[in-house]
């Protein structure tokens, strides 16, 4: 544990290697990716079982002094670390396996590999650090990742557009991440969260700072992790590779906020406002992204929305005190939800479409992804016994027992629309004949089934660590020796795990009758407002556009105004009497010396009369 | 080790260049380069050894040097009173600043490959300027500090007005205007000082006024109207607005190397006058006008990123990102205490590393393909990738991403003005949003998306081009990583600032 610090190099010297030698190496780029990410792996295995038996270590040494503060940097292996640590490395292994089949064949497969080291470091660097400050220059860091990633394919327009995007809206949610941080900062006069947490319960900030450095921290959470209202680049970061929308748009950096607000957990619920505030955006995500999901018609933005409402969920945990409910829901999601999206790759790389209009009756051609495909889509639904069985109804359970009636019924409904939604895309992609010609399609080969079905184990049994039937284990390890972080299981009414097994079985039940039996209508939703409504995403890019955009670009205009007239005005100004200034002076150089001599006494004149005034000194 | 005549040697050296060049006739293209190139290195050295020593722990008193120059009253009954000095002498700041200008200086000095005409002129002009601007960081007293500040006046004027783009005259002429008056007004200034006070002592001033608590050298007055004097004197170099559109101009018409000094030195000396000058010897009454100094820093930040925002030509984005970025280093400055001082000479530093890497490579492209207008490059990664690469680096290094750094001097500005004006600060961060939708708006669409055009026979960056983007990036990270390389040197020259201010 004492050399955790080592688990982010390996990605670090993947990235470096890559980026200065990888145009030679080319194929062979992908096993120096895949060994290093490998070894952080193993080495993180090796940290969480040494964490199972010996306390929370933290190393740190002076990176930076300013007068007397010292800003320090190091590593923090406890609990939630060591555990972020494991997902991490594991999904990013899994994606730099997958890759190799994925991306073969493309012109800078090492440049890509070089990201994905670069984005993995970033995380790990990210879930080691011991206080906020390097928590935000890794924060910044992932992004920087993930803006590459996004924009990989360059060349495409819309890539470039994503990819700015991504990193123009996490960016605002960063302010606001960076103005609650410093705020912090002079009342804690440390960025260490220890200190932090000691002085909160120490009761030396006064609970309105609380709640507005809590929120402004949350802001940065709601940017990184596609909540309602930033969540727009989220759905548009699919331009990127499927492996990774896996990674870095599903399973590590958007749950980075969600590990954020976990991490200042103390913080928030010292103020009810802001829990209130984390647990209130949090439902509103979940439900209103899922509904966005009911309709759309791209396999991966369909998995974007779904990442966004899980992030939602995952939020409205935390927000509800369930610390616990927030942490697992995090875990599970990250295994099914690389399953999904790498299951959809693989998809993708068969039939060369992300159209699911286009799809349908792969359940046969693709022996492997199907079946795979179905236990995310499972497990994502809350069928019971899958592993987002058992965190949904944690989260559920937690906003029930904090008194959020209202958004725990807004969970439930989003409970039943992701049942709904995924069984469609489900049977849209898997049942039924083909609607376009798919002769040519062939399984995946097996560089990219085996991450998959390495998932596909974790997608069932990740549930088993935290059940009310047979332990809380992950609970009760999460929050050992921290009373801060609540109790690791919330005891809550039976009847929320039935009415949660009953919702999604009714979604699925749905979806069959609608796109599989074909019993009821495609057009359920009637009205073709609403289905509009919902398809353009209730039109808030274009909300943006109008807005923020065109208020920026008309102030811009404005300045431009008052640069070309006033400033460029003052320019003339200054040159013009410069240069009449010398005109001036010129007419007196005219040769003529009675002219020269009147300026002489003159100037004598007025010499003699200054000093007489001043009586002989220039004061 | 001896350090007799150390820094006059160093300021002086690239004169050597220029007497070597004299003797060499004006067609020896690649022999003119050489020379020229050579003649930077005995600064870029001794800078080093300096530096280096200084770390190890050497005290920089060893370096000063002293000699009597000229005197007007009689010393027999006055003492030294009215005598100018031939001093020189070095603090970490001014360390830094030296290192940093024999740093660009042989960088562009690389970069002035691109040159094509009359290198011989070019080498003379362009080795004097460094020794301006060397002089202008090492002088101990105000008049050696004009002297040299005029020195590099001359220089720069034929520098733009000879060797610049299209409209290049016009950009030299209202360079020398704006930076005459500017001059002008700082004349006037240590005109004032040295009449009342007998010296131009930087230090000797200083304290004398810190000894006149009672105003009975200068009245309060006095005092605040020689400190915003200098404000607009210092104001017009930085450029603070709305003393800028002069630089705008330098920055599009200039040549990229002599914008890589322009930008990543001569602008810093404002900076540098301000807090030497300003903070430095009239610490009361620039405590009383923080706050004005910090609206203004806001002011230019805002006000440079809304206007970069629709620049069509990337030249003057980088120009309205210049002013931008300056105006962190008011905001730093503003904010009067360690944070924000020492933020504020860290993006000194930073945006002069930046601003020349960003320069040399708006070089590296306008060489090759003739544009640096935005929608005429688009694609660029694809017949340029290593060119684009180095541009997403630099814009990177600009918007302030960690790791690199512009991001530690913005943290820590930021981090000293929400001490202070917390509101203020808040606003002034909208800059940090902003400053990344410039840049990535420009910068994407010069490397991504599709290709405008045939990248057919363009070469990527090769051979010498390699070595101003591997320095410059190298060092913009290792500041980034470990800012301590450089506030280890700063850490006596912001306490005694702290300590004047009664921090």
């Amino acid at each position: 544990m004492e050399n955790a610090w080592i688990i982010p190099l390996f990605p670090l010297l993947s990235f470096l290697f890559l980026i200065f030698f990888g145009k030679r190496l080319k194929g062979a780029s992908a096993y120096i990716g895949i060994l290093l990410s490998l070894a952080s792996f193993v080495y993180s295995l090796l940290v969480l079982f040494e964490r199972f038996s010996s306390p929370t270590h933290k190393a740190e040494a002076v990176w930076l002094t300013i007068g007397d503060i010292q800003l320090t940097a190091g590593f923090e292996v406890n609990q939630l670390n060591a555990l972020m640590l494991v997902i991490v490395s594991l999904v990013s292994f899994l994606v730099h396996t997958y890759s190799k089949g994925y991306m073969h064949g493309d012109d800078r497969f090492h440049v890509y590999y070089a990201y994905l080291g670069l984005f993995t470091f970033a995380m790990l660097g990210l879930v080691l650090s011991p206080n906020l400050l390097q928590t935000y220059i890794f924060w910044e860091l992932v992004g920087l990742g993930s803006f590459l990633l996004i924009g990989f394919y360059f060349y495409k327009e819309e890539a470039k557009k994503a990819a700015k995007k991504a990193f123009i809206m996490t960016r605002i949610g960063d302010v606001g991440l960076l103005i609650g941080m410093i705020l912090l900062f002079w009342q804690v006069g440390s960025f260490e969260y220890d200190e932090i947490f000691a002085a909160v319960a120490a009761g030396s900030i006064s609970t309105t700072m609380i709640t507005l450095t809590a929120i402004l921290i949350f802001v940065g959470a709601v940017g990184k992790s596609g909540q309602f209202p930033l969540h727009t680049w989220l759905p548009d970061a699919m331009e990127g590779p499927t492996p990774v929308s896996a990674l870095i748009h599903a399973a590590t950096m958007v749950a980075a906020g969600v590990y954020l607000v976990a991490a200042l957990f103390p913080l928030f619920t010292a103020s009810e406002t802001a829990l209130m505030t984390v647990a209130t955006i949090g439902a509103i995500t979940a439900i209103f992204a899922a509904s966005i999901g009911l309709v759309q018609t791209d396999i991966k933005r369909v998995l974007a929305y779904s990442t966004v409402s899980q992030l939602g969920y995952m939020m409205l945990a935390l927000g509800s005190a369930g610390y616990v409910a927030g942490v697992f829901h995090l875990m599970t999601h990250a295994f099914f939800k690389a399953l999904l999206f790498l299951a959809a790759g693989s998809v993708i790389h068969a039939v060369h479409t992300q159209d699911i209009e286009k799809m349908g009756g792969l359940w046969k051609k693709l022996r492997v992804t199907g079946p795979l495909f179905l236990i995310g889509t499972l497990a994502i639904s809350g069928v019971p016994l899958f592993s987002g069985f058992f965190s949904k109804d944690e989260i559920l359970i937690a906003a029930w027992a904090h008194g959020n009636t209202v958004l725990f019924w807004l969970a439930v409904i989003a409970a039943f629309f992701t049942a709904f939604y995924m069984f469609r895309l489900f049977f849209m992609v898997f049942s039924g004949e083909s609607r376009s010609d798919m002769s040519h399609v062939k399984e995946s080969p097996g560089v990219m089934t085996i991450p998959m079905v390495i998932l596909g184990i974790l997608a069932v049994v990740a549930g088993y660590v935290n059940t009310p039937w047979f332990g809380t284990y992950l609970g009760d390890w999460l929050t050992e020796g921290n009373a801060a972080l609540g109790h690791g299981h919330i005891e809550g009414p039976s009847w929320i795990m039935i009415v949660a097994t009953v919702v999604s079985l009714l979604g699925i039940f749905l979806a069959w009758l609608i796109y599989c039996k074909r019993s009821l209508s495609r057009d359920w939703l009637g009205a073709k407002t609403m289905y509009n409504i919902l398809y353009n995403k209730y039109y808030i890019d274009e909300f943006y556009e109008l807005t923020v955009v065109k208020v920026m670009k008309f102030f811009s205009l404005f300045l431009h105004y008052i640069e070309t007239f006033l400033v460029e005005g003052l320019v003339k100004g200054v040159s013009a009497a410069v240069s009449g200034l010398g005109r001036l002076g010129s007419k007196f150089h005219d040769g003529q010396v009675q002219r020269y001599g009147t300026v002489a006494f003159v100037g004598l004149a007025i010499l003699i009369v200054v000093f007489a005034v001043t009586g002989g000194y220039l004061k | 080790m001896n350090f007799d005549y150390f820094l006059t040697f160093l300021v002086f050296s690239p004169l050597l260049g220029v007497l070597v060049l004299s003797f060499i006739p004006n067609t020896k293209e690649s022999v003119i380069k050489t020379v020229g190139f050579l003649a930077t290195l005995p600064a870029l050295l001794l800078s080093l050894v300096a530096f280096f020593q200084y770390r190890a722990g050497v005290s920089l008193e060893e370096l000063s040097e002293n000699v009597r120059w000229v005197q007007f009253a009689d010393p027999d009954t006055l003492g030294n009173l009215f005598s100018i000095n031939y001093e020189l002498g070095v603090d970490g700041l001014s360390l830094i600043m030296i290192v940093l200008t024999a740093i660009l200086s042989t960088l562009a000095a690389v970069a002035s490959m691109y040159i094509k005409k009359e290198w011989k002129g070019y080498f003379m002009l362009f080795l004097l300027l460094e020794v301006g601007m060397l002089g202008v960081f090492a002088a101990e007293n105000l008049i050696l500090f004009f002297i040299f500040f005029e020195i590099t006046l001359i220089p720069t004027f034929f520098l733009i007005g000879k060797w610049g783009y299209f409209e290049k005259e016009k950009a030299a002429f209202s360079f020398l205007i704006y930076n005459g008056l500017g001059s002008a007004v700082l004349l006037i200034v240590i005109m004032v000082l040295f009449a009342r006070t007998g010296t131009s002592n930087i230090n000797a001033l200083a304290s004398i006024l810190a000894a006149d608590s009672q105003n009975l050298v200068f009245s309060s007055g006095t005092k605040m109207g020689l400190l915003i004097a200098m404000l607009i004197a210092f104001g017009v170099k930085l450029p603070i607005f709305p003393l800028h559109s002069w630089m705008v101009r330098v920055h599009v018409q200039a040549p990229p190397s002599v914008v890589m000094l322009h930008a990543g030195i001569l602008l810093k000396i404002g900076a540098y006058g301000i807090i030497r000058f300003g903070m430095g010897i009239f610490p009361e009454q620039f405590q009383d006008i923080a706050v004005l100094i910090a609206v203004l820093g806001v002011v230019n930040l805002l006000y440079g990123a809304f206007l970069a925002l629709i620049q069509k030509d990337f030249k003057m984005v980088l120009a309205y990102s210049s002013i931008s970025h300056m105006g962190i280093v008011l905001i730093g400055l503003g904010a009067m205490n360690e944070a924000g001082i020492q933020g504020a000479i860290f993006q000194v530093v930073s945006h002069g590393l930046i601003a020349a890497l960003l320069f040399f490579l708006v070089g590296v492209f306008y060489e090759r393909l003739e544009t640096s207008n935005i929608k005429n490059l688009g694609g660029l990664a694809k017949g340029m990738p290593i060119t684009a690469g180095f541009l997403l680096a630099g814009a990177m290094a600009s918007l302030g991403m960690p790791g690199m750094s512009g991001f530690v001097s913005e943290f820590m500005a930021f981090l000293g003005l929400f001490k202070e004006l917390p509101i203020l600060a808040a606003v002034g961060a909208l800059g940090i949003i902003l400053t990344a939708v410039y840049l990535l708006r420009a910068v994407l669409g010069i490397t991504y998306g599709k290709a405008h055009r045939e990248f057919a026979g363009v070469t990527d960056i090769r051979n010498k081009e390699w070595v101003p983007a591997l320095v410059l990036l190298g060092i913009i990270v290792l500041i980034g990583v470990y800012p301590s390389v450089l506030s280890d040197p700063l850490t006596s020259t912001i306490e005694t600032i702290i300590f004047k201010i009664g921090g």
